[in-house]
């Protein structure tokens, strides 16, 4: 598996095109937002941060979540559309290994989204946390993008090659927010704030804003996560099963 | 012990049965031909042999074990019919990655050598031709130097030349006292190549043996000569004889032993002119074995 896994990496950072999309991406929403937010709105009601440093945390979210749905379910729908997963299920490698593969190595493109969201909000809108507070943040927004590789192995499982990828869009979106990443969910109506309440995507995201704020985040969020990445996960692993063996 | 046991296998698809009741042994260090038009059920038998296709009623074992099993233990490796090859990765990372995923794999200089890819090793595995990617997943199912090799319509993308030094590489690789399993709707790939040649209809098998046995069992040979007006009593019970035909002065016999057949004829008495032996080539076997009679 470890060699599946050095060879899912280096084939995906060979796609510089892709790289750069999912890197840039949240880092140029970043610039924009924090210019145009810090000047004209206060502290976020829920959490009392400034808008540069919540938005720091949103950004990386938005892209941590972008870089682990974009890296699984279209290309896992192409790859099992054009027999590539076929000829792996007859090696010795495991379909869980196959999935489990995957969710990692989609985890390794979401790590630099985050630290360059990270970066960009130090250098450019002079962000300040401690040394801790910064370790703290990307190694649980790291970890906490599991659920989200998952979906994404979920998705190319399921539908075509041609649907995956605006199926991974829609959920995306929807994802961020719901979430909370493009705006507060304090704006939004009482039921989709529920809503959003159990949402991954809003959890994620709490994990980051309660580190920056200064507090330990909720163990309900790594609970409502661990939730997801469970279920997802099992649900990935099935319909990877069934979409490769014929009954 | 036996490489493969299908007992009683079928496979049906909603209201299509693909697979009846196949019953198969094959011995290791054979290489079998499994011959068939295409909707045969070659590929569903291939699928239920690899663990990709559960069979609908019936056991597969491959060396004793299960398809899955045996799959998991490196004992097969599969050239599928539509098995792409992964963007991003040379032809060396490709088959250095699958030969890594078996526990005991051939050299990696060797099987390059093997399927003839020394020479492309640096090239981006999705930018080959159809021949040379077909060299490629050759290579991918040999790599791991599995004790049983399968290849499903190997040879559908290539021309000619690659053909004959995709073939040449096969008998290399089952030289090693390994088995392979090839399906083709070449006739004369499943002469040249396989030990036992069994040939597959509508989802049953209609013939299994050498491809000798299966032109013979199929009507063998004709001998045809002139008779012009002479009687054709008695033509039907020279030895051998399956079949008499007469059109036009010309009577043609279908005969499973022509030497027999040849010498009755002259000592029957008749004038004989203008004879002719003709062998039936395991196409016209085929044919007869396959169409709907």
């Amino acid at each position: 598996m470890p060699r599946y896994l050095a060879v899912e990496i280096r084939r995906m950072y060979r796609d510089r095109r892709f790289i750069f999309f999912t890197v840039a991406i949240p880092v140029g929403f970043y610039l924009l937002w924090s210019n145009i937010f810090a000047k004209s709105s206060g502290p976020d009601t829920d959490t009392g941060l400034d808008p540069k440093t919540y938005l720091l945390v949103s950004m990386a979210s938005f892209g941590a979540l972008g870089a682990a749905l974009t890296t699984t379910g279209a290309r896992l729908a192409a790859e099992r559309q054009s027999g590539w997963l076929r000829q792996l299920q007859v090696t010795p490698l495991r379909p869980w290994a196959v999935i489990t593969t995957k969710v990692i190595a989609s985890m390794c493109l979401a790590l630099p989204a985050i630290v360059l969201v990270g970066i960009t909000a130090a250098l450019t809108q002079h962000v300040h946390l401690s040394p801790g507070q910064w370790a703290a943040m990307v190694a649980l927004m790291w970890v906490g993008t599991l659920p989200f590789a998952a979906l994404g192995t979920l998705i190319g499982s399921l539908v075509s090659a041609d649907a995956a990828h605006p199926v991974t869009v829609a959920c995306y979106f929807a994802l961020s927010i719901l979430g909370g990443l493009w705006m507060s969910v304090s704006i939004l109506p009482k039921t989709l704030r529920t809503i959003a309440h159990w949402t991954p995507s809003n959890r994620f995201a709490d994990l980051g804003w309660s580190v920056v704020a200064g507090h330990t985040p909720p163990a309900s969020d790594a609970l409502v996560l661990a939730a997801w990445t469970v279920g997802l996960g099992a649900l990935a692993v099935a319909a990877y099963r069934r979409a490769t063996v014929r009954r | 012990m036996n490489a493969i046991t299908f007992t009683g296998v079928s496979k049906s698809y909603e209201t299509v049965r693909a697979v009846e009741s196949l019953d198969l042994e094959i011995d290791s260090g054979q290489a079998v031909a499994l011959l068939g038009p295409n909707g045969a059920g070659k590929s569903t038998s291939i699928g239920m042999l690899l663990g990709l296709v559960r069979p609908s009623g019936g056991t597969v074992r491959v060396f004793g074990q299960t398809p899955d099993a045996a799959v998991r233990a490196g004992l097969i490796g599969a050239m599928l019919q539509d098995g792409a090859l992964v963007p991003g990765l040379s032809v060396r990372e490709v088959v250095d990655f699958v030969r890594g995923l078996y526990p005991e794999p051939l050299p990696l200089a060797e099987i390059l050598e093997l399927a003839n890819l020394t020479t492309l090793a640096k090239r981006r595995a999705d930018q080959l031709s159809g021949g040379q990617a077909q060299r490629v997943r050759f290579a991918l199912a040999a790599a791991g130097a599995p004790k049983l090799l399968v290849l499903d319509e190997p040879t559908s993308a290539m021309d000619v030349e690659s053909r004959r030094s995709f073939w040449a590489s096969m008998r290399a690789y089952a030289a090693g006292g390994r088995t392979v399993l090839f399906a083709t709707h070449y006739m004369e790939e499943a002469d040249e190549n396989a030990d036992r040649v069994i040939v597959m209809a509508r989802g049953r098998i209609v013939a299994d043996g050498t491809a000798q046995e299966i032109k013979a069992t199929a009507g063998g040979r004709t001998v045809r000569f002139t008779i012009g007006d002479q009687s054709t009593a008695g033509l039907d019970r020279l030895p051998g004889v399956t079949g008499v035909e007469v059109r036009g002065g010309s009577a043609q016999l279908s005969t499973t032993d022509t030497d027999a057949t040849v010498q009755a004829l002259y000592a029957s008495g008749i004038s004989v002119r203008d004879l002719e032996v003709k062998g039936a080539g395991l196409e016209d076997a085929f044919l007869s074995l396959t169409g709907d009679n």
